[in-house]
């Protein structure tokens, strides 16, 4: 043995190995227990399941209270990889169950298989039979989640109500209050009241132990919130209306939009062809969305607030109130016509009429050579110094009625139209352009490009005498008193109210005296009408109605536009009359028409070949 | 010794070291508080129920205090006559558990007696440590001296074979603890440095090259062997030889057309250079150079075959624990879950912990084995930093008091017994506390005295309290004498 003092120096090494590998582990818990706390997250992230309550989705009524979309109850089945029986299950009678293929089931579950902690959806949209059915069958790892998905029991407004899918990730990224599996409004109403539709999800954490049971709550529900409901929703929209107009239009390519003048209220707007709204809910959604894209007609577009069509004849309403307003027209005035307008090398064909014609009978009979010296005097008027000017003032006049922008109502996705500027002008005719040059103009065709709406709320305009309120679609929500401020503010166009009566006289004398019209007429109900008919490079002239009744204390204004149906009067005019029966008299006595209407087809060789 | 074979110590109590008992006594009581908070979950059955761990833990917990009273009657000398056939009893049972064991976790080293299972390994460790003592307190002893040495490895090597083929490793490293022992009976450090650094070589095997690992072993043998015998110079001459030799015979082998590693050649080298470094040991009588010749060779039957046992021998989850404690793999939901897991139950303990039974990482399961080899997670969860600090404190008070213990005693016997003891104590600790805070790879052994299991508690009470009566009888002897 070695001496005592080499002892000595060798239990004192021995002593601080000793002390160092017990101060290397005291280093080291200290680290992880007192420095480094990503451990306490992660011992959260292993007790805490934090459950979603899903809110169920604010319901949709009509202006009658009737629903036009419900929340349905439904459930999504989760799974939970690591609690799924080790032995296996039945996964055909599953599939069975869930009526779908095995090769999903199996894929899901192997994509699962990456995070066997986390819960996984497998299965969307399981009904509540089913879901009682997966309860009864309880198999280990598998739950269902409480959701709600949209139904339409009147299965009408398709484009108008919009439809709710799950967020994108371009959205993720954009709003930070949602998350993976949130449903969201896309498209219509549902978009543009998201905010109030959606209600307000809850939070249940619970505590779980390894095996992924649950435990009990966290902290008795310190943390726990319960799921608002979103708030309801009352739509401007009649149902029965919309019912009706969507019936009218089947088969056809166009839009009807009807206002109520007194308000703004959209009492209907259709967009054809339309869609079953269910059509855009549940597994099949996919599938109905990708039809509905390749469907050469559009039915996802929304052609009563985007589409731009030129006005037509229509159009030769506001002509007509510019030149009262701007002095170069007097209702009394009349200018002669036989078989169109010709000034030097430029000419304006025009249909059979008496002649000469005073505004109102101009109005009435759609005369184009009319409007084509009003539009000549408006732009040539020497007060402006040049056309040019002339084109600027006219454009104003032109705006204040709502063309060229969006109305800024409540609905998303609305189209602007088109009023082209004078700069479009000099670059095309690079500078040197007349009156004549753009006198297609003065008939509501060439650049022009109106949206259904804008031509609704111009019958507006003529049936409250030179004012409008903001279109609008949605009429009171759950919980507030009122909407924005600016749907009730009164909407002046830059033409005086005592000019519109001469074009309100006319517009009657069209569907009850001499006019264009008078298929439109309705016992005592005093309907002023327009028609139009509008050029167009895809084929067939479009056929346009603008309209109001009654006369006096109007309560509905409407406009039908449908595509290459020919005149005015062959088709957008029936449909709006028939609509207009309908809302003013709660009934449709007309059979014989609804028959024409609905029998009459239109070609669509652009949109068919 | 007085008294001719009658105990010297009239009353039990005498001359015992009251300190390490109180030690005993709060890390035991510790252990049970921690089992339970492991195992009993408020809302079951009664809480005395032996369906429950720290019911029956708690019935070991009063055997082995009965069991530590018989162990303080005994005559100390009982113990120094009964180490040799204690070691042969110790080797007869690892090889019957090795016959007729049963297998638990992938080791056959079991006995299950009706509801109850041993470990014998556990008692083996009490009479590999008594034999021990005997050995290198017998008076023409020298641990320095090669054939000694020899001696000493052959005595461990024996059970260390039987605990590897019974595939408990774990159990079977803690001998390597020994060498704590014989550093303070004064082995050479120049020799305890090489034998770390070759352990160290070898958990690292996984990760280098053969090559570099040859390398590395015939560099530190050299240096080891300059620093024992002070003889720089002609080492260095040596080193450059053996290196310069191994690329002649790697330039020629390649001349030849034999498409040999230069593996092949720089080992083929090195014997030679063995051979001459053992003639030269004969002629200079260097002895101590013998000793580092075999370590070398020893090293050198391993050396080839690491990667075969790691591929072969080792247990897909051996292997993977190696590779994941040492970063080559990250597997967070297989072999690395556990001491991911232990570290997220310890780490979220904080400075004060969760209190007592409030610990959720334990209390619904995360952490595995939570009971046994993870129990320290409960004492890092749910008692905190400062919880830690005083456990560990109490085990580093108790391996200081045992070093003290063997220090004090004039008995060479006593004093290598009370080091074998710390050691094992030590080498329990590091590697138990290590692996659940990530600094030890995970190896199933117990912590002395807290993890649940009679057999370990009982086996460490029995090896603790052979210390305390040693120690209390020279203590009795010494008051005698004076």
């Amino acid at each position: 043995m070695s001496s005592r003092g080499e002892g000595l120096v060798r239990l004192r090494h021995l002593q601080f190995v000793v002390l160092f590998i017990f101060g290397a582990i005291l280093l080291r818990l200290a680290w992880i227990q007192l420095f480094d706390s990503k451990y306490k997250d992660m011992a959260r992230n292993n007790v805490l399941r934090h459950v979603t309550l899903y809110p169920a989705r604010g319901e949709i009524y009509d202006r009658n209270g009737e629903f036009l979309a419900q929340s349905r109850e439904c459930y999504d089945l989760m799974v939970v990889y690591r609690e799924l029986p080790k032995t296996g299950f039945d996964t055909v009678r599953l599939c069975q169950m869930l009526n779908i293929p095995r090769t999903k089931l199996e894929r899901e579950l192997s994509s699962a298989r990456y995070a066997p902690r986390a819960a996984r959806r497998i299965v969307s949209y399981v009904p509540k039979e089913t879901k009682l059915l997966l309860d009864e069958y309880k198999i280990p790892g598998f739950y269902t989640v409480y959701r709600t998905v949209r139904q339409y029991p009147r299965k009408v407004g398709g484009n108008l109500l919009g439809y709710v899918g799950e967020v994108s990730e371009q959205m993720l990224r954009r709003y930070d209050n949602y998350e993976v599996g949130d449903y969201i409004g896309l498209t219509g109403v549902e978009a543009a009241y998201e905010e109030v539709l959606k209600g307000k999800k809850g939070l249940r954490v619970e505590e779980i132990d390894a095996y992924g049971a649950v435990k009990g709550s966290y902290m008795d529900g310190a943390f726990d919130t319960i799921p608002e409901h979103g708030k309801s929703i009352v739509c401007t929209i009649d149902a029965k209306l919309q019912l009706f107009a969507e019936e009218l239009m089947e088969g056809k390519v166009g839009a009807a939009v009807a206002i109520e003048p007194s308000t703004g209220e959209i009492l209907m707007m259709v967009s054809s062809p339309t869609y079953d709204p269910d059509k855009l809910v549940g597994r099949e959604r996919g599938n109905n969305y990708m039809d509905m894209l390749r469907n050469k007609r559009r039915p996802l577009y929304n052609r009563a607030v985007k589409a731009k069509y030129p006005p037509g004849s229509t159009f030769k309403l506001v002509q007509g109130l510019i030149g009262m307003q701007e002095g170069v027209l007097r209702p009394s005035q009349t200018y002669p016509c036989h078989l169109g307008y010709r000034a030097g090398r430029v000419s304006m064909k025009c249909h059979e009429h008496r002649s000469p014609a005073d505004l109102s009978y101009a109005v009435a009979t759609s005369c184009n050579a009319y409007f084509c010296y009003v539009f000549r005097n408006i732009l040539e008027n020497p007060k402006y110094g040049g056309v040019k000017n002339g084109y600027d003032v006219w454009k104003e006049y032109v705006e204040s009625f709502g063309f060229g922008r969006d109305l800024a109502t409540d609905f998303m996705g609305e189209g602007s139209g088109y009023v082209p500027d004078k700069e479009f002008y000099n670059k095309r005719y690079r500078g040197s352009w007349n009156a004549l040059t753009v006198l297609s103009l003065s008939i509501g065709q060439g650049e022009l490009g109106c949206t259904p709406l804008q031509m609704a709320n111009l019958a507006a305009i003529i049936a409250n005498r030179g004012y409008y309120y903001l279109p609008h679609i949605v009429r009171s929500v759950e919980g507030q008193d009122s909407l924005d401020r600016r749907f009730y503010e009164r909407h002046y166009t830059k033409v005086d109210s005592k000019h519109f009566e001469p074009i309100v006289q006319g517009m009657w004398r069209s569907v009850h005296v001499d006019g264009t019209s008078t298929w439109a007429r309705l016992e005592g109900l005093d309907v002023c009408g327009k028609t139009g008919t509008a050029q167009n490079p895809h084929g067939k002239d479009h056929s346009t109605f603008l309209s109001f009744a009654p006369k006096d204390n109007p309560r509905i204004a409407i406009s039908v536009y449908v595509e290459n149906a020919g005149f005015g009067a062959s088709m957008a005019l029936p449909i709006a009359s028939l609509l207009e029966e309908l809302y003013l008299t709660g009934e449709v006595k007309r059979q014989n028409v609804v028959d024409y209407v609905k029998s009459h087809k239109v070609y669509y060789p652009r949109y068919d070949k | 010794m007085i008294n001719n074979g009658r105990t010297n110590r009239i009353n039990i109590f005498d001359g015992v070291d009251f300190k390490t008992v109180f030690l005993y006594i709060a890390l035991t009581i510790v252990g049970v508080l921690c089992i339970t908070s492991a195992s009993f979950n408020a809302g079951e059955e009664e809480f005395f129920s032996f369906a429950h761990n720290h019911t029956k833990q708690l019935m070991w917990l009063g055997v082995a205090w009965v069991v530590a009273f018989v162990v303080m009657m005994l005559d100390s000398r009982y113990f120094h006559m009964l180490s040799y056939p204690a070691y042969l009893g110790g080797i007869l049972l690892l090889v019957a558990v090795l016959l007729f064991g049963r297998e638990v976790n992938g080791a056959k080293a079991w006995f299950q007696f009706g509801s109850i299972r041993v470990q014998p390994v556990e008692f083996a460790k009490i009479a590999i440590a008594l034999a021990v003592a005997r050995m290198m307190s017998g008076y023409s002893f020298a641990i320095n001296r090669p054939s000694n040495l020899f001696r000493l490895g052959a005595m461990l090597l024996l059970p260390l074979s039987i605990i590897v083929l019974q595939n408990d490793t774990g159990s079977g490293i803690v001998l390597g603890s020994f060498l704590f022992v014989f550093y303070r009976e004064g082995l050479n450090k120049w020799l305890c440095i090489p034998i770390l650094l070759v352990a160290l070589l070898f958990i690292v095997s996984f990760l280098v090259t053969p090559t570099a690992m040859l390398i590395s072993l015939i560099v530190i043998f050299t240096l080891s062997e300059i620093m024992m015998n002070r003889l720089w110079r002609s080492r260095v001459v040596a080193l450059a030889a053996v290196f310069l030799g191994s690329m002649v015979l790697h330039w020629l082998l390649r001349l030849c057309g034999v498409g040999w590693e230069y593996y092949v050649s720089l080992m083929i080298s090195s014997f030679v250079g063995v051979a001459v470094a053992a003639v030269y040991a004969f002629r200079a009588n260097l002895r101590n150079i013998f000793v580092l010749l075999a370590l070398y060779l020893a090293s050198m039957i391993f050396l080839p075959t690491t990667e075969h046992i790691f591929n072969n021998i080792l247990k897909p989850h051996q292997q993977n624990r190696i590779l994941v404690f040492l970063g080559a793999i990250e597997d967070l939901r297989g072999q690395g879950y556990n001491v991911h897991q232990s570290k997220i139950a310890i780490g979220s303990g904080g400075l004060f912990g969760k209190g007592f039974m409030q610990g959720t990482q334990i209390k619904y399961n995360f952490v595995p084995e939570k009971h046994t080899d993870f129990i320290f997670c409960t004492v890092g969860e749910e008692w905190g930093f400062l919880g830690a600090l005083v456990v560990l404190g109490l085990m580093c008070a108790l391996i200081l008091r045992l070093m003290k213990m063997g220090e004090r005693s004039g008995e060479p016997f006593t004093r290598v017994y009370c080091y074998c003891v710390a050691s094992i104590l030590l080498f329990h600790t590091l590697v138990n506390v290590g692996m659940t805070i990530g600094l030890m790879p995970v190896m199933g052994i117990p912590l002395p005295f807290i993890s649940y299991g009679g057999s370990s508690l009982i086996a460490f009470t029995i090896m603790l309290f052979i210390a305390i009566n040693l120690d209390a009888s020279t203590r009795t002897e010494i008051g005698h004498r004076i």
